[in-house]
């Protein structure tokens, strides 16, 4: 089987035009275990209730910017492993340097083709 | 729409138009002086999102305005540029510019560089930003080792998901990447406690093992818990820190007859001994940041705090029915208890509620006046969080809509049957029937509310038409919304644009004096205009009112009768000279100016309204200003009427369009002409029609003494007189259109289908009375005898 067909991911960003393109972008290459939430707080939820290895977050959304997600996902146990790949708009030199430290797996320049997003994931998990 | 993008696409165009309603919402408060980060920061990522959005589907010329936009807007969200009225009035128009830029992609149209380069020239050198070079940034991205224990197909399901991960990515790689002094920070997720602040600062007086005390005040606003935030996990996260005593402060709890249960009434006062510094704590609240009072003060400054405590409950009785309070208490308390276990519940709150509620003392006014007026600036503040929310084709619901109102219908006839069975009044089918009649009056406004939208969007559009009409007129004019949130029907929402439109210029135009007009009577040099709207007895009332100069009757009557509207010598009274606005072709205006003087004139508004079914009025005092006020009905699809019986026809007349009723003496008739009857009616003569003459079931009658006359009032002021039969009922119909299958039948608006299955027509009174023959009288015998 697959990675692609194992592999579990969430999608957050409270844009539903972006969550639609990337689930769509992702079901281009076959990962189709795919959850979305629209801020990170349901994220969080929906990650506790339903273990994920791979959070695809937008930068900058209402509430939590997908830096404190990254930030409380690291900070509790349980999700402390998962995989994180940051999607934004602007890579200022202080969100990636952020990134990392809070450690950041990779991250997605907008506007990105399902190829370049394919390849951002692979660079973590592996070849789909 | 099979493909996938073009459904997404579709979607943007949606979710931009929520994004522009925030933007103009943020621009708003920015413009009222609400400067926080939170509204710069709505505002930012409005046009960040449209921009993120446009760049996916190659919207070029939206991505180049939107990023310069969205470059200036992050000067002002990182306190690079002040903004001042100006640089407002400029964003206001960058986002009038970029709400145009996403309609045209949406409907493949241009528009031209040079309309908005000039604006983008103007904010760069204002805001003073430049293109920045894009600094390539160097990442080594961190592979994850996934092991998804190769075992069987069904291998996920067994691992409990992340155990399965092997911990962190390459910790030990991280000591090489240049530029990170403070690692520090990651070691320490091996511990559940938070990390510490990304900023290096919170960490110096972090050695010492002596214990800070703090007492922490946490009222959250409603907007922590709709924005999805749990005041328990913060809780839990403080008692992380260290040791705690939270107390639950319930005073403000009312009783279960005034909950409102989306609202918040509980705050918590937290006492925390704990080694970490004050950063820490306010860290754990770092994300409800702007959704909650928060006062966090060290030991020594608790005495102080006690003092101004928001509400020592003991003293302040909850002024709710001792009853539901009590009952509501004993539930909240042990949930927290459970949850909580460090938690030890303050005993005096309980008794406090056992007790009688005393009256409430003034000082306990006085909070309540001060907390309602807090809660109102910061509801003001605080933006807009998005609902939940489903998008339905519209023609879905318009289908769903329909077969309610067959169900209204059906449920009328089976009522009928059953009343005509004459079983007992309390036969088990009557109540079941009464039920079902309760629930689809239910069903029907419920469906109805589907097609309800605040009226919001459209209040947005006026004040771009303000900000543009006053820019051309030169006048400074400042618009203010109430209302926002009434909800009106989809339909009606958008066939008022056009109407209100047009007041809100004629209001600019008409309304306000010039400025200098407004410094020499002593006025406040900039104009006000205000539209409200709120609903009143099952309709919609829309205000637009300007604080201007006032109806110049003397002058609209001089124009009147230059313009042989009205006779020289007429009597008419303050309202009738105001309703001379709404004749065609009146024009006040000694100069047709280019922006009201479109041909368009009060008169297409008001028959706009009544289109809609609705009513439009004046008033106005010299001086002090003027207000148009329109009234309409909430839905399109169903409407109040009147059922009236016409030479064996069932007919219904709008109800809106009544005055009253009467029955017609000998002494209220007059001929006029040889086939005409006017009817004398409080002093005024109206025309007699008969409406089963004017609508072709019968020849006039010979005598109209004793006949039921409904009073019917024009959209021009005038008023007809309608001899109908009998009236038989007043009721709420269900409007059926006629104009798809028999296009558009002079003096009938609609038919619908009564309780006994029988159709019956909607009549149009306004087009009926222009349309009238007016014929009343039989010809005089002897000219038939001559045919």
């Amino acid at each position: 089987m697959a990675l692609r067909d194992q592999l579990r991911v969430i999608v957050v960003d409270d844009m539903s035009t972006s969550r639609g393109l990337i689930t769509n972008a992702l079901d281009s290459f076959g990962v189709r275990n795919v959850d979305v939430a629209a801020d990170g707080h349901g994220a969080l939820q929906k990650i506790a209730a339903n273990p994920v290895h791979l959070v695809i977050s937008d930068y900058n959304m209402p509430g939590m910017d997908g830096l404190h997600l990254l930030h409380a996902l690291r900070s509790n146990a349980p999700t402390r492993g998962v995989g994180f790949l940051l999607i934004t708009g602007r890579a200022d030199r202080e969100i990636i340097e952020h990134g990392k430290k809070l450690g950041m797996n990779n991250f997605v320049k907008k506007p990105f083709e399902p190829a370049g997003l394919k390849a951002a994931i692979e660079a973590i998990v592996g070849p789909l | 729409m099979s493909d996938p993008m073009e459904e997404i696409r579709a979607s943007y165009f949606v979710e931009c138009e929520e994004l522009l309603e925030s933007l103009q919402d943020g621009l708003q408060q920015m413009d009222d002086g609400h400067d926080d980060s939170e509204t710069i920061n709505v505002v930012f990522r409005a046009v960040h999102s449209i921009k993120g959005g446009a760049g996916a589907f190659g919207l070029d010329d939206l991505v180049k305005f939107a990023h310069r936009f969205e470059t200036a807007m992050d000067e002002v969200r990182a306190g690079r540029f002040v903004p001042d009225s100006a640089a407002i009035k400029l964003f206001f128009q960058c986002a009038d510019i970029l709400a145009d830029l996403v309609r045209a992609a949406r409907d493949d149209a241009v528009i031209p560089e040079s309309i908005t380069n000039p604006v983008l020239d103007t904010l760069d050198e204002m805001v003073g930003t430049s293109e920045e070079v894009e600094e390539e940034i160097e990442f080594a991205p961190m592979v994850l080792n996934l092991d998804l224990g190769g075992g069987g197909a069904s291998g996920l399901p067994d691992l409990p998901g992340l155990p399965a991960l092997s911990g962190l990515p390459d910790l030990p790689g991280l000591p090489d990447l240049p530029g990170l002094p403070d690692l520090p920070g990651l070691p320490e997720l091996d511990s559940a406690l938070p990390l510490p602040p990304a900023s290096p600062a919170g960490q110096t007086d972090n050695s010492g093992n002596q214990l800070n005390h703090f007492r922490i005040l946490f009222s959250p606003e409603n907007s922590l818990y709709s924005s999805g935030n749990e005041p328990l996990y913060l809780l839990r996260a403080l008692r992380d820190l260290g040791e705690i005593k939270v107390r639950c402060d319930t005073s403000t709890l009312p009783g279960l007859g005034d909950l409102n249960p989306e609202n918040g009434y509980l705050s918590w006062i937290i006492e925390l001994s704990t080694e970490e510094n004050q950063t820490t704590v306010r860290e754990v609240f770092e994300f409800v940041d702007g959704l909650c009072d928060l006062d966090i003060a060290t030991a020594d400054d608790t005495a102080l705090i006690a003092e101004n405590a928001v509400a020592p409950q003991p003293e302040l009785t909850v002024t709710a029915e001792p009853d539901t309070s009590a009952a509501r208490l004993p539930d909240l308390v042990p949930e927290i208890a459970d949850i909580l276990p460090d938690v030890t519940p303050e005993p005096e709150v309980a008794p406090a509620l056992d007790k009688e509620p005393e009256p409430m003392d003034t000082s306990t006014a006085e909070y309540d006046a001060q907390s309602a007026a807090g809660a109102q600036s910061s509801a003001k503040a605080t933006p807009t969080q998005p609902r939940a929310t489903v998008r339905v084709d519209l023609e879905r619901i318009d289908r769903l809509v329909n077969l309610v109102g067959e169900l209204v219908i059906n449920q009328a006839m089976l009522s009928q049957s059953v009343a005509e069975t004459s079983l007992p009044q309390n036969s088990p089918v009557q109540t079941g029937l009464e039920e079902f009649l309760q629930l689809t009056r239910d069903i029907q406004e419920s469906v109805m509310m589907i097609r309800a939208q605040p009226i919001k969007s459209l209040f947005q559009r006026m004040s771009r038409i303000v900000r543009e009409s006053s820019a051309m007129l030169g006048k400074d004019v400042r618009l203010f919304t109430d209302g926002e949130n009434t909800e009106v029907d989809k339909t009606v929402i958008e066939r008022l644009a056009d109407p209100l439109t047009h007041m809100i210029r004629n209001a600019v135009d008409h309304g306000l004096e010039s400025t200098a007009d407004r410094i020499a009577t002593g006025k406040e040099p900039v104009g006000h205009v205000t539209l409200t709207a709120n609903h009143r007895s099952g309709r919609i009332v829309i205000d637009v009112t300007d604080d201007g100069a006032g109806i110049n009757r003397e002058k609209v009557r001089q124009i009147a009768i230059n313009k042989e509207l009205i006779a020289a010598d007429a009597q008419l009274s303050d309202t009738d000279i105001d309703n001379l606005l709404f004749l065609p072709g009146f024009s006040t205006a000694d100069k047709v100016s280019n922006l009201s003087g479109r041909g368009v004139g009060m008169d297409v508004v008001k028959s706009a309204i009544l289109g809609l079914g609705g009513r439009i009025s004046i008033s106005s005092v010299e001086g002090k200003g003027t207000t148009f006020s329109i009234s309409l009905p909430l839905t399109l699809a169903v409407l109040d009427g009147m059922v009236v019986q016409v030479a064996g026809e069932t007919l219904v007349v709008p109800l809106n369009a009544i005055i009253e009723t009467l029955t017609l003496t000998e002494d209220d008739l007059r001929a006029l002409g040889p086939q005409t009857h006017v009817v004398q009616i409080r002093g005024g003569f109206d025309p007699l029609l008969d409406l089963g003459a004017e609508l072709g079931y019968r020849a006039p009658k010979d005598s109209y003494i004793g006949d039921i006359v409904l009073l019917i009032g024009q959209e021009d002021g005038k008023r007809a007189a309608l001899v109908v039969d009998a009236i038989e009922d007043q009721r709420q119909v269900v409007i059926k259109g006629l104009e798809a299958s028999y296009g558009r039948v002079a003096g009938i608006a609609a038919a619908t289908i009564l309780g006994d299955g029988q159709i019956a027509l909607i009549l149009d009174p306004v087009d009926l009375v222009s349309e009238a023959t007016g014929r009343t009288r039989v010809p005089p015998k002897h000219l038939s005898i001559a045919g």
